[in-house]
Formats: structure tokens, C-alpha cells, sequence
């Protein structure tokens, strides 16, 4: 399959750029009003500390000092990777039907794990923690504190993305400078530094590179590595450890992006009517990726409840047993499962495919890998072994200050798309003008 | 002071002084690194290490553009962290 967007001009690709309008600006409203209403609580937390969450010392909340801020951490850090492996495929693997979405999920990727950087600020209680604490500790302490391990992957993979932005984003800036804001000269004078048409072969080159390099990294070294030790390497919690934690996060991760890319560009199709822009051909592609990964993701956690239940360790057996207790947990892989179903079905029969119907699911399959993940921390902190923390009183229950940090980081993403797609163009200009030399592997 | 309260504070002064080893633990120092850091810098961040190469030394490169690249990594992370350091001075100067 592939999607000839060709024939589309420059006015429509910066459409974003030069109009504005009222949907526009309900829906600075709501991204503005999200961050406003975490803003209020975190101001709470600040003053009065970590225990208006529930989440202090060992959690008065049956022991969880985790909960949903670790859980959202993970979900925002899945998506960020997931839309960087799709962004890498593109370049790496010729895959040009996905080239017109290709930019979103790098800017979901900025955006994602800003959010997942932010939740582990947030979570340390006193900001500078991140600093004092974490800086002095890192060369000797790293492979003990998931907190080192979270701002490893964070800031190896910020730098990597934005790097691959900047540089991209010199070929479409130097070719759409007359249809740029005139506002913003400053700001593309500093990011076209030293351009010259001499670059773009190079630079196009350095950039598959760098694509090389996110393709091993994200999926085998990041959220198939680092981001499951985090749990995996510690010792006194049975529902965490294992290998197949590295491909289980990988599968929620890739599910979850794909999901999130679904709805992103869906709303920029529907907001600037973009029809010919990102055709209905993308979405069909994308919601066959989302089943294939969905699939993956059920066949790992069929492989953990197997494995856990049948003639397991004790520990594991107990933790395994509260798992597949939990209705929610359930309501999770349901809302998974309903994706695969329908992106199967849709491949079956096309004309059961419709948008409208894939964004509802990917929403619905962002809400299940969500609260896959927090399950996933909060029921592992609960079973460790040895009942360790049995004796601590309480249940955990998200708190209304976490909740609101997960409003506020939704309301970040939506304000980042905002802002961005007033300053850049959202699709490279490569996606509709295949005029520069391509550069073979 | 009495004799026997000065002998004390002495001989509290004499242990205090003399390395007096825990029964349980030998000698422990933190080694130079963890096994971790080796993982990352080892391991983990080898991709990087070879894209920055061929930045360089593939086909076609340019010493230039590589530059630009190295500088961006270099120049975000700096950001990225001295953006929180300097946060973490504004705290500490502000509340503390």
C-alpha cells in the first residue's frame, strides 16, 4: 500500500501556520483550563508536601508510594517512544505511506516525554530534588534507583529527538520561509544557523543515522530495557521481575503510540481539512499496525498470566491471582482487545472503517494501557514478597492532586500541538514535494 | 571534674579516635563507578556512539554539519540540566 500525497500545494501543508479560528481557540481554552486545574493542585502539593497525595514514605494508602504518577510516567514515556520508532521507520525502512504523520509523532514524542519528565519532578516532592539527589548518586547508584534510570532515558531520548527535529526541520523552514510568520524570524534565524542548500544531502543522510540509532535504542535498549528495569531489577517485588517485562512494556508502549498518533492526526485533519493531506490510506495503515500490536501486547500478558498462575513460585502465584482478580485490570485488556477486533475486521471488510470509530478505540486503548500500567505499580507494590507491606493500613486510591497531573499533562500535549503548529509545519514538506535526492542506505 | 569522670572523657576521646572496625563488614569503599554506568555508557547509548561516527566518517559527511549535530546534543543536554540546576539555585536562594 502507498499514499501519494503529491499533488498537495504548500498553502494547504501550512493551513495550521496561516489561519486561525474559534475551534482554535476553545481549544487553547481547554489546554490552558487542564494545565490551570493541575497548576492549582501542584500548588497544594508544593506547600503541604507529597502527603496530600497519599504517596509519602511508604504510602498511607495499603504501602503504595508509587501509584498513578509512576503509572503515567510510564504511559507517557511508552507513547514517546512509540511515536519515535514509527517517525524512525519511515526513514529507515522506506515507509512512505506513514511520511505525512511522520512529524507528528516526533512532536508527540517531544511532548510525551515532557510529560513523563515532569511526573518524576513532580513525584520527588521538592523539585531540586532532581538535581541534589539525583546528580551527586548517578555514577555509583544508577542500576539501583529507578529514579536515575527514569531521567537517563529522559534525557537520552529528548536530546536524540529534538536533535533529529532541529535538523529536519532546516529543509522545510529554508523552502517555507516566505509563508512563516514574519513574528517569528528570530527564532528560524537561530534554528537555520549556518544553512545551505549544500547540507540537505548530509544532513538528510545524519539523520538516517540518527534513525538508525533510535531504531536499536527505543524498542531493544530504552522501552524494552531500561524503562522495564526500573522494576525488573528490583528484587523484593514478585509482579515485576522476569525478562518478559522488556517486551511486554515494548508491546504497551507501540500500542499505545499508535493510538495516540491516530488521534492526533485525526484532529489536525479534521481541524484544517486535511483530507488529501493525510488520506484515509494512513489511518487504514495505522489501524492495522495498532491491531498487529495489540495482539502482541495481549499474547504477552496471556504469557504472564500462564506463567504466573500455573505452579508458579508462591509470591508470584499470590501476585498473578490479584491481578486477574481485578475487574479493571480486565476493562483494560477488553478495551485492547476491542481494537485488535475492529482493526481485523476493518482489514476483513473495508467498509466497516471509519476514523470516527478508530479514534474512539485508540482513545479507549489509551485509557486501557493507562490503567494496565498503573495496575501494573500499584498491585506489584502491594503483593511484594514476604507480604511486606501487609501490615501498612489503608487502600490506594488515586488522590485528586495525581488525577489533575494527569489532566495537566494532557493539557500540555494539547498546548504544545497549538503552539507548534503555529511556528512549524506539522507535515514535512518532503511528504507532498519528493524533489530532494534521496539518499540510499 | 573528678578524676574518674576526666579518665572517661579521655578514654571516649582514645576509642573515638582509633578506627574501631563494624564486626560485620569488611572494609567498603564505593567503587568509581556502578555496574549501571557501564550499562549505559557500555552498552545502551552504543547506537549514539556510532551515529556520531558516521556523522563523521560515512558517506557523504561533512565536518561541518557534523559539528552542528554534536553541537545539538551537546547543547540540549546542557540546557536540559543546567535549565534544572538553575532552578534548583533559584529554590534554594528563594526558600531556603
Amino acid at each position: 500500500m502507498s499514499v501519494d500525497v503529491s499533488g498537495v500545494d504548500r498553502e494547504t501543508l501550512v493551513r495550521p501556520i496561516q489561519t486561525f479560528s474559534k475551534r482554535y481557540l476553545a481549544a487553547l481554552a481547554v489546554g490552558l483550563g487542564l494545565i490551570g486545574v493541575w497548576l492549582a493542585f501542584y500548588l497544594q502539593q508544593l506547600q503541604h508536601g507529597l502527603i496530600v497525595t497519599n504517596l509519602s514514605d511508604w504510602g498511607s494508602g495499603g504501602g503504595v508510594p508509587w501509584g498513578l504518577y509512576i503509572g503515567a510516567f510510564i504511559w507517557w514515556v511508552g507513547i514517546a517512544h512509540g511515536g519515535i520508532i514509527l517517525s524512525a521507520a519511515v526513514r529507515l525502512l522506506g515507509m512512505d505511506t506513514y511520511q505525512p504523520v511522520a512529524r507528528l509523532a516526533e512532536l508527540l514524542t517531544i511532548a510525551a516525554l515532557t510529560c513523563a519528565g515532569l511526573f518524576i519532578l513532580i513525584h520527588v516532592g521538592r523539585p531540586d530534588r532532581l538535581v541534589t539527589s539525583v546528580v551527586p548518586a548517578w555514577p555509583t547508584r544508577v542500576q539501583w534507583s529507578p529514579l536515575m534510570w527514569d531521567v537517563t532515558v529522559i534525557t537520552a531520548y529528548f536530546v536524540l529527538t529534538a536533535t533529529y527535529l532541529a535538523l529536519t526541520i532546516r529543509y522545510d523552514i529554508h523552502r517555507l520561509r516566505d509563508r512563516l510568520p514574519n513574528l517569528l524570524d528570530p527564532l528560524y534565524d537561530v534554528l537555520m544557523i549556518g544553512y545551505s542548500e549544500k547540507e540537505d544531502e548530509v544532513v538528510e543522510r545524519m539523520v538516517w543515522w540518527i534513525a538508525f540509532a533510535i531504531i536499536i535504542m527505543a524498542p531493544l535498549l530504552l522501552h524494552g530495557g531500561v524503562i522495564p528495569w526500573l522494576f525488573a531489577l528490583l528484587p523484593s517485588m514478585a509482579g515485576w521481575a522476569g525478562g518478559v517485562q522488556g517486551p511486554s512494556f515494548l508491546s504497551i508502549a507501540l500500542t499505545s503510540a499508535v493510538s495516540g498518533i491516530i488521534i492526533v492526526a485525526a484532529a489536525f485533519r479534521t481541524a484544517y481539512g486535511w483530507e488529501e493531506l493525510i488520506p484515509d490510506a494512513v489511518f487504514r495503515g495505522l489501524s492495522q499496525w495498532l491491531g498487529f500490536f495489540s495482539l502482541i501486547f495481549l499474547w504477552l500478558q496471556l504469557q504472564q498470566v500462564i506463567t504466573g498462575i500455573f505452579a508458579a513460585p508462591t509470591t508470584l502465584q499470590h501476585a498473578t491471582e490479584v491481578k486477574i482478580a481485578t475487574p479493571l485490570y480486565w476493562v483494560a485488556i477488553g478495551l485492547v482487545a476491542l481494537a485488535m477486533l475492529y482493526a481485523f475486521a476493518a482489514s476483513l471488510r473495508p467498509e466497516l472503517f471509519s476514523i470516527r470509530t478508530m479514534v474512539a478505540l485508540s482513545v479507549g486503548v489509551l485509557a486501557g494501557t493507562l490503567a494496565e500500567k498503573v495496575l501494573f505499580v500499584v498491585e506489584g507494590l502491594q503483593h511484594a514478597h514476604f507480604a511486606l507491606y501487609d501490615g501498612v493500613p489503608g487502600a490506594y486510591v488515586p488522590s485528586p492532586t495525581e488525577l489533575s497531573a494527569l489532566l495537566g499533562t494532557i493539557g500540555i500535549v494539547v498546548l504544545f500541538f497549538l503552539v507548534v503548529s503555529k511556528v512549524i509545519p506539522v507535515v514535512e514538506l518532503h511528504a507532498i514535494e519528493d524533489d530532494h535526492e534521496e539518499v540510499s542506505p | 571534674m573528678t578524676l574518674a569522670s576526666t579518665a572517661l572523657a579521655a578514654a571516649s576521646l582514645a576509642f573515638a579516635a582509633a578506627p574501631v572496625p563494624l564486626a560485620s563488614s569488611p572494609e567498603y569503599t564505593l567503587p568509581f563507578v556502578g555496574p549501571g554506568t557501564y550499562l549505559i555508557f557500555g552498552i545502551v547509548l552504543a547506537p549514539v556512539y556510532a551515529m556520531v561516527a558516521a556523522w563523521f566518517i560515512g558517506d557523504p559527511s561533512d565536518r561541518d554539519s557534523g559539528l552542528l549535530g554534536v553541537g545539538y546534543l551537546a547543547g540540549l543536554t546542557t540546557v536540559l540540566w543546567g535549565g534544572l540546576f538553575v532552578a534548583t539555585l533559584v529554590i534554594g536562594a528563594v526558600f531556603f
